[in-house]
């Protein structure tokens, strides 16, 4: 069943011509259209960074909307990072402001010959000279284009140096720090030299049947502000996950050699909020506001959230948490992911400690451990493809390639997206969601929290089975991902923040189903949204297929896999990702 | 008048949210009369209403539409307005909003105040004595409304980031 069709913009960006058209008739909004736009309109075995590309950016029907956190925008392409399907949300004000000018889906086809933004103001859309934004930051573009449009409250979704150099990992941010990090959907943006899209919007988003819709969102608020999490989250999002990982023996210290990091108390959350936090800040319409804004006399920004801030200390082994701060507002300006960068600098750092690559190798920067040097310098050079930076933009895995086996075995990414700030050994859920999703190493595609609670009855009621409650259990973590991932593309297309749906688990089908049904005054059930998830999930899969992908690509880096964890409380931990993934696939019924 | 707590704003807009819900069912921050100001590269957040001001500029109607009500809330005549803009541009702070030829002033709800029941971080209050602010420091016609938004949220906003450079902790 079609259950809403929204606007779609088309932009060809090789003639410079703009066309009005609807999204697919198959999906729900946001990525669900986007992966049935790609299948349907992408040659396999294209270059991600040739005009062949296509860049779909979309919204959903709820985005705008009185439902809390409905905020993000999904960008998608074939991924310049992995080959396969590419695809990332940010949140903030962006997606927001684009369903009230009015439009549910942007696909931008072709490559400009020239530097161009793309400017929406309502039914007016234009494509405009970008040249003079050239080597801007993403903090300089979006200043630059609010005050040269005269109006400091338009959105802003901008490439920084690392997108305009094609950086493989380069971000889509909007309102400075909010960034569609992951697959390198930055470097896709770049390669059609489109360096922003700027977007002003007026128009209401209305609930046709409103007292219902309402209902509805005073119960998800509800849902939320009484949840055991809220006030933690509040306080500190997710960089209060640190603690926790600790606790669990899972922390990825001096890039996964140990998972006890001695200098804890100096970069975790508590530390962060007292030595660097100067407020809190928050995406649209969300009572959580989870977000922190760091100040300093030399670096201020929005952030750090738990990856990076773990990925600039505990993983490089760096104890200098002022230093890690600075990195993560320098990586969103210069338009990089920070899971990436973060990954590939603490890789460097343990091919140094290995004597796989001498200092030669990296223009002579010192690479030892929590290195100052390597922190501040590798970033930039990176985004600007200058010296060693030049192959590193690259990734880890093509870069591991030209630096020989000892690199390689080094290596933590699986189909070359880099693996977020945990050891997966211990977080068996977690290991299985990095090894098979489509985006390849990735955590977010839809948290399987649940193993992560000891929540028995939540475990049951969602997939059936106790055991899928702890995370060091094998059992029932085939459906636990499977129904993380279904929820993880609800929150894609319901354009909601997945710390809220995904992590504190106050959305479920149920509560969407509603949702949906108010917002566009038809009966629409859970079960209807379910099937539209499946479908599309087969849809993300069959493009990979498409693109290559074999099973045993659906695996984890070798180094987890052939000894078991080292030390700490997890001490010993060994993982069976085949066993693993066998049990998703049955549930998946890809025997 | 609506009051905003700029140390604790954290610009989440739940007010623009719930004020254009509250009086047209719908969500758009052009229904809005309360609109945050984010001051992105400066951190600087703060939701901006009408403060029913001493000067009240915006009183000098062409087609005398406008009133002052009770608690000193600017009342229009719709009969009257031509959809002019005088008012919207007159006013120093860019606190008036306009949508399909109205101007939009905060009515605080008739007493409702929905944006202050929605704020999550208790940023704004209700102030019954209704001060009569003055905005006399604020010239009238530099830029448009959202820009004069922006520069009374620049100025309100250099106390709080003199206290972060100096380290002074404001916690909520």
């Amino acid at each position: 069943m079609t259950i809403y069709r929204g606007s779609c913009l088309r932009v060809d960006l090789s003639e410079h011509r703009i066309h009005r058209g609807d999204t697919p008739e198959n999906g729900i909004g946001g990525r669900t259209w986007n992966s049935v736009t790609l299948l349907r309109e992408l040659e396999p075995g294209i270059d991600p960074l040739g005009p062949e590309n296509i860049l779909c950016i979309s919204v959903g029907p709820l985005t705008g909307s009185e439902l809390i956190a409905a905020c993000r925008f999904i960008a998608s392409a074939k991924s310049p990072l992995t080959g396969y399907l590419g695809d990332s949300g940010a949140r903030g004000f962006f997606g927001p402001e684009l369903r009230w000018a009015g439009h549910d889906q942007i696909v931008f086809t072709g490559a400009s010959d020239r530097w161009v933004y793309l400017l929406i103001d309502n039914d007016r859309v234009e494509i405009r000279d970008a040249s003079h934004l050239l080597g801007l930051d993403i903090t300089e573009t979006t200043v630059q284009l609010r005050r040269e449009l005269q109006d400091p409250d338009l959105q802003v979704a901008a490439i920084g140096p690392a997108g305009e150099n094609l950086v493989r990992y380069a971000i889509i941010s909007c309102n400075l720090a909010r960034a569609a990090g992951r697959t390198g959907m930055g470097a896709v943006m770049g390669s059609k030299k489109l360096k922003a899209i700027v977007v002003r919007g007026d128009k209401p988003v209305k609930p046709v049947d409103a007292e219902f819709f309402k209902k509805v969102c005073v119960q998800l608020r509800k849902n939320i502000e009484g949840h055991g999490e809220f006030e933690g989250r509040r306080l500190y999002g997710t960089t209060r996950i640190m603690d926790s990982l600790a606790r669990m023996g899972v922390l990825p210290a001096y890039h996964y050699r140990s998972t006890v990091f001695e200098d804890l108390e100096k970069v975790n959350a508590r530390a962060l909020r007292r030595d660097h936090v100067v407020k809190s800040k928050s995406c649209y319409n969300c009572n959580v506001h989870c977000s922190r804004y760091n100040y300093s006399l030399f670096s201020e920004g929005e952030g750090p959230e738990y990856e990076a801030q773990a990925a600039f200390t505990v993983k490089c082994g760096n104890s200098d948490l002022g230093l890690a701060v600075g990195v993560s507002n320098a990586v969103n300006r210069l338009g990089l992911d920070c899971i990436s960068a973060g990954e590939v600098i603490a890789w460097l750092m343990e091919c140094r400690h290995e004597g796989v690559i001498s200092e030669s190798d990296v223009d002579g920067i010192d690479l030892s451990w929590g290195s100052r040097e390597a922190l501040l310098r590798l970033p930039e050079l990176i985004a600007k493809r200058e010296g060693i930076g030049d192959l590193l933009a690259e990734g880890t895995k093509r870069a591991a390639a030209k630096f020989g086996s000892g690199a390689v075995k080094l290596t933590a990414e699986v189909k070359g997206l880099e693996l977020f700030s945990a050891d997966p050994r211990g977080i068996k859920g977690y290991a299985l969601m990095n090894a098979v999703n489509s985006r390849g190493g990735d955590h977010y595609r839809g948290e399987p929290m649940i193993e992560l609670t000891d929540n028995e009855e939540l475990a049951l009621r969602r997939v059936g089975h106790r055991e899928a409650a702890h995370r060091w259990e094998e059992k029932g973590k085939g459906a636990l991902v499977n129904y993380a991932e279904h929820l993880g593309l609800l929150s894609d297309s319901m354009t909601m923040c997945k710390n809220i749906s995904c992590c504190m688990d106050v959305v479920d089908f149920d509560l969407a189903a509603e949702a949906y049904s108010g917002l566009l005054g038809k009966s629409i059930t859970s079960r209807d949204l379910w099937e539209a998830c499946s479908h599309v999930s087969q849809v993300e899969r069959e493009f990979n297929l498409r693109e290559g992908l074999r099973p045993e690509d659906d695996t984890l880096p070798e180094r987890f896999l052939d000894r078991p964890i080292p030390d700490g409380p997890a001490q010993g931990t060994t993982i069976n990702i085949r066993r693993l993934v066998k049990d998703y696939y049955r549930e998946k019924g890809w025997e | 008048m609506i009051h905003c707590n700029i140390s604790i704003c954290v610009g989440c807009r739940m007010c623009e949210v719930s004020c254009s819900s509250y009086h047209f069912g719908a969500v758009s921050p052009g229904l809005a009369r309360i609109r945050v100001a984010k001051l992105e590269e400066t951190g600087i957040d703060m939701a901006v209403a009408c403060l029913s001001c001493a000067e009240k500029p915006c009183l000098d109607c062409p087609t005398e539409a406008l009133a002052v009500g009770a608690d000193g809330v600017i009342v229009l005549d719709a009969d009257l307005c031509n959809a002019c803009r005088t008012c919207v541009e007159a006013c120093p702070i860019g606190a008036i909003g306009f949508y399909r030829d109205r101007p939009l002033f905060c009515d605080l709800c008739d007493g409702a105040t929905a944006c202050v029941k929605a704020c999550p971080s208790a940023a704004l209050s209700y102030l019954e004595d209704n001060r009569e602010t003055s905005l006399a420091a604020f010239p009238p016609v530099r830029g448009n409304p959202n820009q004069r938004r922006a520069q009374y949220v620049q100025v309100q906003g250099a106390p709080l980031r003199a206290c972060w450079k100096n380290g002074v902790r404001v916690e909520p």
